[in-house]
């Protein structure tokens, strides 16, 4: 359903990332997040029109929005465009959002992957993004600057999340970076490694498996 | 029980890298099975936790700036909000004057690499502060005008307070004074907590009175941020300027001026 609002906007292409349909989850932050009011909280405010809680959920969540439409983009100033489009569109469309479908910062993040993807794919920038994801699968450690995640989480919190990317292998973190931040289907994958179709659905399966192991808690 | 190809489907899916078709098949099989929407839940977590491991980058002072603004004067028709009041319109007229100071900030921040270079570059700063801080302002001016001009704001003050002292350059308030509710909200930025012993005291400077009036105590953060709802200790018939000194613990009856930290109208 997320996806179907963002492609509305974007025109059709291949769907990008999960989420087109209805189902029920529980939020994993959303009721106890302890920068302050709860994400139902806030985003029940910004229905009936509170600007502060606008702001509110600004303030908690436009670093993540923008870092991960920048990794996408490797554009500062369109990450912000991105960012400004998705915040436009949780306030004027915030009845797209379903609590039961997953957590605010869930559904803004893919907001803000998929416009950023949307983009790449609009423009010629694929080839040098594709180059950027090969050379960061290779050098997973050096990453030494805070994450959006420590901003959100915590440095300790950022830390686990960081040496659980970087425990797996650089063939996982490659085709997971692929399809990710560069937004390729598994056979785009398969074709631009030059590796078979089921190799690199095993690798994204073991690396994501693997993550969401390391990662428990929070998963 | 999932299986592997299964487990396949589900991490390709949250990552956007199913086909369109094997990505429609596969959330009509999510509406059926529960065990599989958990499963995809869990994956959508780590997907979002691995998008955080991005390098943080903090938005620009100018896209908060575009959204309050675009937001302020969209919004009302489009979604038929009740009247502006004073607190609701409050807390926008805050952000925007104090997403005014984060660019100024932005700025203050870029530091001087070479040594010979640190006056004209100190100039370049202080006046591309100054013609920022004088852009907000006039910006935050504006709007107030045109507020006041419908009788939304026309009682309402809004003051940038800057540093006074050499020690915390960095340190930085906005103040928003409602006379016709005779109370205000202070928000401070990058100043240093007090030394022990101490306390900001903020004070408001009305020619109706020989002293300045006092607002209360100003509590800052271990970062130096703060917020205070302040009311007057008298009646405030102008609130000319503002100012933050530092007093003895709990406060003084007037202002000692041994350290005036902040002031600013």
């Amino acid at each position: 359903m997320y996806e179907r609002a963002a492609m509305e906007e974007s025109g059709p292409r291949r769907p990008i990332v999960g989420w087109r349909t209805q189902w029920p989850w529980q939020s994993a932050v959303s009721d106890n997040n302890p920068m302050g009011r709860s994400d139902a909280d806030v985003i029940r405010r910004i229905r009936s029109g509170d600007r502060a809680a606008f702001l509110e959920f600004y303030d908690r969540y436009a670093s993540l929005l923008l870092s991960v439409a920048a990794r996408v983009l490797g554009d500062r100033r369109e990450a912000e465009d991105v960012v400004q489009d998705v915040c436009t569109q949780i306030w004027h469309k915030s009845s797209g959002y379903d609590a039961e479908l997953g957590s605010l910062s869930s559904w803004a993040v893919t907001l803000a992957r998929n416009k950023a993807i949307d983009r790449v794919r609009a423009s010629t920038r694929r080839r040098r993004l594709l180059e950027e994801v090969a050379i960061a699968a290779e050098t997973p450690n050096e990453a030494p600057a805070p994450s959006a995640n420590e901003l959100l989480h915590g440095r300790e919190r950022a830390e686990q999340i960081r040496a659980a990317l970087a425990d797996l292998s650089a063939d996982q973190r490659q085709v997971i970076e692929l399809a990710y931040f560069a937004g390729l289907s598994q056979s785009e994958i398969a074709v631009r490694l030059d590796q078979p179709l089921g190799t690199v659905k095993a690798r994204i399966r073991r690396g994501m498996l693997r993550l969401r192991e390391q990662l428990g808690d929070a998963s | 029980m999932i299986d592997e190809r299964t487990e396949e489907s589900a991490s390709a899916y949250v990552l956007g890298a199913l086909e369109s078709d094997e990505a429609r098949r596969f959330e009509q099989r999510l509406e059926a099975e529960a065990e599989l929407r958990q499963l995809v839940a869990e994956l959508c977590r780590v997907s979002e936790l691995m998008a955080g491991n991005s390098p943080a980058l903090e938005p620009s002072a100018a896209l908060r700036t575009r959204l309050l603004m675009d937001f302020g004067e969209r919004v009302p028709s489009e979604r038929a909000l009740p009247r502006r009041s004073y607190s609701t319109v409050l807390p926008w007229a805050l952000a925007a004057g104090f997403a005014g100071l984060c660019l100024l900030f932005g700025f203050q921040s870029h530091g001087l690499r070479e040594r010979l270079d640190v006056r004209q570059h100190r100039i370049d700063e202080l006046s591309q502060i100054a013609d920022t801080l004088r852009a907000e302002r006039s910006d935050l001016r504006q709007t107030v005008l045109s507020l006041q001009q419908s009788n939304r704001l026309a009682n309402v003050r809004i003051a940038v307070l800057s540093a006074q002292l050499k020690t915390d350059p960095k340190a930085v308030a906005v103040s928003v004074w409602d006379n016709e509710h005779q109370s205000g909200v202070v928000v401070v930025h990058h100043l240093k907590p007090p030394p022990t012993g101490k306390d900001y005291q903020l004070w408001i400077i009305d020619p109706r009175y020989p002293t300045p009036v006092d607002a209360g105590l100003l509590k800052v953060d271990s970062a130096g941020d703060g917020r205070v709802d302040f009311k007057a200790r008298r009646p405030i018939q102008s609130a000319n300027q503002f100012a933050v000194t530092e007093e003895v613990k709990g406060g003084a009856a007037s202002p000692t001026l041994k350290a005036m930290v902040l002031a600013g109208a």
